[in-house]
């Protein structure tokens, strides 16, 4: 097979007491649109808007009415639209205590743990281009990014953290 | 003469903890605990400054946001700040200051010959004085009139100051913390919700900073211990909330390096009160402050008078002052303008020893460049020598920030100042502000706004009751003075200190009209600077009110807008600067053209490679080796930040078909189409390929620069207009990247490339769309061509186009394969005479880019009907032309605009030049552009001009398909 490379062009991950931004590759990402019958048909119970649902070892994002994005293996889905954007877009890992600062200080999202629990998505926007986050465990985050942008983006959190370390 | 002194007990500094700085070059040493201004003061640097327009010798005034004169700039090099109010700056190691506005010093200053013409300096001199001789007088005196006057000066070293932006959010925000604010902070927290408290000093506490009172600093001890110790509290100093917006938006600069946008659910303004300034003859003269700011300065900062102070006030409030500077060994005489004083406010002063004159102003300030003593008015014209003199005029609550919403204030007679309109219901008020001026009413009233504010939030406030401390208080008393003294003629009696506006200058703005309050500011400057006439603007109200007669209600006052106090442009940037200003786009293949020589170029947001190395040093010289080796032997080419979208669904042929002006309905799968389509005002939107995969899938393709705008197009036409269609369309964009392959030898290329596949013309013609998995990846070849030649697009997923890249380059290498950039790929389409971004600018019809023959006749699609409104159809509009350069030795360019042979050179002639390029086939300077009347005029000579260069160079109308009009090289 053909050599996947990374959007990030080589660029290391940024690591301080505890705090780790890294790009988190090689995950499968489905676009499914259709309508609500046909999805429930293809996918089982639907999530709803900002909530995450593991199901079937796939995770499932309502990201539109009637649009669900699926990491992992998708289905089969008789009278949907299926779009492939695993090359499209680029993930990152978040991770550690001062993950939410980071975020919070790229987006106006509420982070706080009572706010944002594992299991949560927003989507929104980092450093002027649309980012879906999701809280995937207490101090883990994903952050899926235009794989253009993702360079800029991650540069972008990098530089985040620099100021949460200064402030 | 004013001096002052540290005294050796007291106040809040850290004696132990020295803290040298600089002031104007001089070594100075102040304590932990100081502000710049109590440093300052503390070693007796009582002129500090020149003032705006006159350049009148100024100090201090106040200890706190509205001091209108203590702007220094400060720090050195990328750290430099002008502007930097002194009252606000924490005095911290190193620390350097320099006074403004004054060369060679405060003490000297040149500029000071402004004040002998002051008597034409009045109101309005500037406005009147430069308006002539000539239209644009204004504009040429203008940056001279600056250069005299005015505050700090921005540097030019850059910033090197890091700032940060973070977004937070609570349920409460409380704005200061005073006892009002420490009293609604606690209350809230205690009952359970977060809150985050501001405070703009850097010690929380507010008045009782400024308090000699024991009791008091014990009380705020403990409310802040509390505070601290739950979790729910953010406690947050050196803190300005700069600005309120809707849904409670609030903007806070904390520090120097951090804004933060804070959500607030409700929001408890406690912000307090600033002392008025009375207005009378030379109230600027070095050493006359406010009472208030001598009482801070003693109390919180050790700072006080060397020997004798003269209290002027209208109120009671002054009399603390006064105590407490007897206290403290100081001389102090008030002269009080009020007949009658209270019983209890007589027993005090008498209790502390103070000698009182009622019914006395200020007759003259004695003492040229500061403060040497005062001639008091009134029954006792008695003359004291004095060290300062403290006015007290009265407090103006801090209503700023409950307007930002667009709330006017509204006057308040018990207290002679505005206080708050009605706030929205998740908004309040607490204290000073509402001119509740007793510190145990401010800590009721604050409890009380909390209350609101949880019940707001539907909760409830805990059982603990809140300590109060065991003070008694004195009901203040207040009786506003509005009118200005006259004073003899070019006395100076200032109402607003930081631009030079004096009561003359009121009066007389009166006499010419300017009478609305608005007006008032403009013309006279009135309230305008970074204090934003914080002390300033209610006396000149009251004023202007009383020449009117009119209640002072009635006059209004000017609208408060964000910030509140000055912020620094660095602080509003935040980390967009540099590479982070703005986001980069990069292609899958950045990288690879990055390690391989490229040079780039902007396209949008897209970085784009522009030319490679291999082809030559320069772009000139580079993109047409880039062109030669297209049209003589094959080239490839990064196409990857095109628009690609996926449109599927069982309606997607007849969506395309509405949307494009030719016929997508029949295109059959395996085949491309190349296709343009319009905006619904008839005018062409964009053009590209669009291949059909299957039934019911096709792949669009866009320009780049269209990319967004048709995806987005395409949605609102399903979403809003044929809600009927059962189809879906994706952006494909980051997912698939694309290279072109182009010229005489790339099927050979292909063939090398792909081995598996017949890429002979019977099983891929022209058009032609094949998808193949190669070494387990879907790859799909296009045959397409954007150059004129026999060329192909290779699309694949994102993660893999570079190795795919790699792959044809290496197995094609034997043909003599190289990457061509931009450059070469937007030459060889002119030549080839294809439209692209810049001819396709939102203003031409179809028939303008001699598309016209495009439309189907048979079908209905976006635009049909307006395309062919009249002024659309004429014969004279400016329609798409080749261009061929006539003169050898000069040059085509660019945006030249087009006049007939015999037109005289003038105006926007009959069309300009939209894209130019050197011919490697024709061997000349070739351009397309738009022209009066397009091809009818083929064959003519014409004029392309350039002014901006002055150059005029003759060139003919030709057919703009320069190579190939037969297609047997694309057919090859």
């Amino acid at each position: 097979m053909l050599d996947a490379t990374s959007a990030l062009g080589g660029e290391a991950p940024f690591e301080r007491d505890g705090l780790r931004i890294a790009e988190a590759p090689g995950f499968e990402l489905t676009q499914i649109a259709g309508a609500e019958t046909d999805l429930v048909a293809a996918l089982g119970k639907l999530p709803a808007f900002g909530k995450a649902l593991e199901q079937g070892g796939r995770t499932l994002f309502r990201v539109a009415p009637s649009q669900f994005w699926v990491v992992g293996h998708a289905p089969e889905a008789k009278g949907c639209f299926l779009t492939s954007l695993s090359s499209g877009r680029s993930r990152f890992l978040v991770e550690g205590a001062a993950a939410r600062d980071v975020l919070a200080s790229c987006t106006a999202i509420d982070f706080s743990p009572a706010a944002f629990k594992p299991g949560s998505v927003a989507m929104t926007g980092i450093h002027h281009t649309p980012v879906l986050i999701h809280c995937v465990s207490e101090y883990t985050y994903h952050v899926y990014a235009m794989r253009s942008f993702a360079l800029s983006v991650y540069e972008w959190l990098c530089d985040a953290a620099e100021g949460v370390r200064s402030s | 003469m004013s001096a002052f002194r540290r005294i050796g007990t007291g106040g809040r500094i850290d004696r132990g903890s020295t803290i040298n700085f600089k002031y104007d070059g001089r070594k100075l040493k102040g304590f932990a605990g100081d502000t710049l201004a109590s440093a300052l003061l503390a070693n007796n640097k009582v002129i500090i400054g020149r003032s705006f327009k006159y350049h009148r010798p100024r100090g201090l005034i106040s200890a706190g946001v509205e001091e209108p004169n203590g702007l220094f700039t400060i720090g050195r090099g990328k750290l430099e700040q002008p502007n930097a109010v002194s009252t606000l700056v924490e005095l911290s190691p190193g620390l350097e200051a320099r006074s403004q506005n004054a060369w060679p010093s405060p003490r000297f200053d040149v500029m000071a010959v402004n004040q002998l013409f002051s008597p034409i300096f009045g109101a309005g001199f500037y406005y009147k004085t430069f308006v002539g001789p000539f239209k644009k007088s204004w504009m040429f005196y203008e940056p001279f009139i600056r250069r005299a006057a005015g505050l700090g000066k921005t540097t030019t070293a850059g910033d090197a100051q890091r700032h940060d932006m973070r977004n937070t959010f609570c349920d409460l925000l409380v704005v200061g913390s005073g006892p009002a604010g420490l009293a609604a902070a606690l209350t809230a927290a205690r009952a359970g919700v977060s809150v985050v408290l501001a405070e703009q000093d850097f010690e929380f506490g507010g008045q009782i900073l400024s308090s000699s009172d024991p009791k008091l600093e014990a009380w705020r001890a403990l409310s802040l211990a509390a505070l601290q110790s739950l979790p729910n509290v953010r406690l947050l100093k050196s803190a300005t909330v700069a600005g309120i917006y809707d849904g409670n938006q609030v903007v806070l600069a904390i520090g120097a390096g951090t804004v933060e946008s804070l959500r607030a659910k409700t929001i408890v303004f406690a912000t307090g009160a600033v002392e008025r300034p009375l207005v009378f003859t030379d109230n600027d003269r070095p050493g006359v402050m406010l009472a208030s700011a001598l009482k801070t300065y003693l109390n919180r900062f050790a700072v006080a008078p060397a020997k004798r102070a003269v209290i002027i006030a209208n109120n009671d409030s002054a009399y603390d002052a006064a105590i407490d500077l007897v206290a403290q060994g100081v001389g102090v005489t008030v002269a009080d303008v009020r007949v009658t004083i209270s019983g209890a406010t007589m027993a005090r002063a008498a209790a502390a020893g103070i000698v009182i004159f009622p019914s006395s102003g200020i007759g003259q300030i004695i003492g040229a460049k500061q403060v040497e003593g005062v001639k008091l008015a009134g029954p006792h014209g008695v003359t004291i020598e004095c060290d300062v003199v403290g006015m007290s005029g009265g407090w103006s609550p801090l209503v700023h920030l409950t307007s930002h919403g667009g709330v006017k204030p509204v006057y308040d007679a018990n207290v002679a100042g505005f206080v708050p309109g009605k706030l929205l219901s998740s908004q309040f008020a607490a204290g000073a502000i509402v001119g509740e001026f007793s510190t145990l009413g401010a800590i009721r009233d604050g409890v009380a706004k909390a209350g609101a504010a949880l019940a707001v939030m539907r909760k409830s406030v805990a059982s603990q009751a809140l300590a109060v401390p065991d003070i008694t208080e004195v009901a203040y008393a207040i009786e506003p003075s509005s009118s200005a003294p006259e004073g003899k003629a070019g006395a100076k009696a200032f109402v607003d200190f930081q631009n030079d506006v004096t009561a003359k200058d009121i009066r007389q703005a009166h006499q010419e009209g300017y009478v609305s309050v608005e007006h008032l500011k403009r013309y006279t400057t009135l309230g305008m600077g970074t204090d934003q006439g914080k002390a300033s603007n209610v006396n000149a109200l009251a004023m202007m009110a009383s020449l009117r007669g009119l209640n002072i209600e009635k006059a209004g006052t000017t609208t408060f807008r964000p910030p509140f106090a000055p912020l620094t442009v660095g602080a509003l940037v935040g980390r967009s600067t540099g590479q982070h200003f703005r986001p980069t786009r990069r292609s899958p293949l950045h990288h690879w053209h990055e390690k391989n020589g490229a040079t780039f170029i902007d396209a949008g947001l897209w970085k784009r490679a522009w030319y490679y190395g291999w082809a030559g040093k320069t772009p000139e010289e580079a993109y047409i080796k880039e062109m030669e080796l297209v049209r003589h032997s094959v080239g490839l080419s990064d196409v990857s930040t095109l628009g690609k979208i996926d449109v599927q669904g069982p309606d997607a042929a007849e969506f395309l078909n509405r949307v494009y002006v030719n016929g997508f309905a029949k295109l059959p799968v395996g085949k491309a189409r190349y296709g343009v389509m319009l905006n619904d005002d008839g005018l062409v939107l964009d053009d590209g390929t669009t291949s059909r995969i299957s039934d019911t899938q096709f792949y669009m393709t866009t320009t780049t620069a269209q990319a967004g705008e048709v995806m987005s197009w395409l949605e609102y036409l399903l979403q809003c207009h044929w809600t009927d269609l059962k189809v879906h369309v994706a952006s494909l964009t980051d997912e698939w990247g694309g290279m072109a392959l182009s010229g005489p030898k790339s099927r050979e290329a292909l063939a090398l490339a792909f081995p598996d596949v017949d890429v002979s013309t019977a099983a891929l013609p022209y058009m032609g769309v094949k998808d193949i998995v190669f070494d387990g990846v879907v790859v799909r070849l296009m045959r397409l061509s954007f150059s004129g030649e026999l060329a192909y697009e290779i699309h694949c997923p994102a993660n893999f186009t570079t190795a795919l890249w790699q792959h044809v380059l290496k197995v094609a290498a034997p043909l003599g394969i190289k990457p061509y950039g931009l450059e070469a790929l937007a030459s060889l389409r002119i030549e080839k005479g294809h439209v692209a971004g810049l001819e396709l600018d939102h203003r031409n019809s179809l028939d303008d880019l001699g598309l016209g023959k495009m439309a189907s006749t048979t079908k209905p699609f976006v635009g049909s009907v307006l395309r062919k409104r009249e002024d659309m159809m004429s014969p004279e509009r400016w329609s798409l032309v080749g261009l061929e350069l006539l003169e050898a030795d000069k040059k085509l360019r660019g945006g030249s605009i087009l006049f007939a042979a015999n037109d005289e050179i003038k105006g926007h002639g009959r069309g300009y030049i939209t894209s130019v390029t050197w011919s490697v086939d024709l061997q000349r300077f070739i351009a397309l552009g738009l022209y009066k009347g397009g091809l009818k005029h083929e064959g003519e000579e014409i004029i392309c001009a350039f002014p901006l260069k002055n150059e005029q160079v003759k060139a003919r109308i030709v057919s703009p398909h320069f190579i190939d009009r037969e297609g047997t090289r694309l057919n090859a």
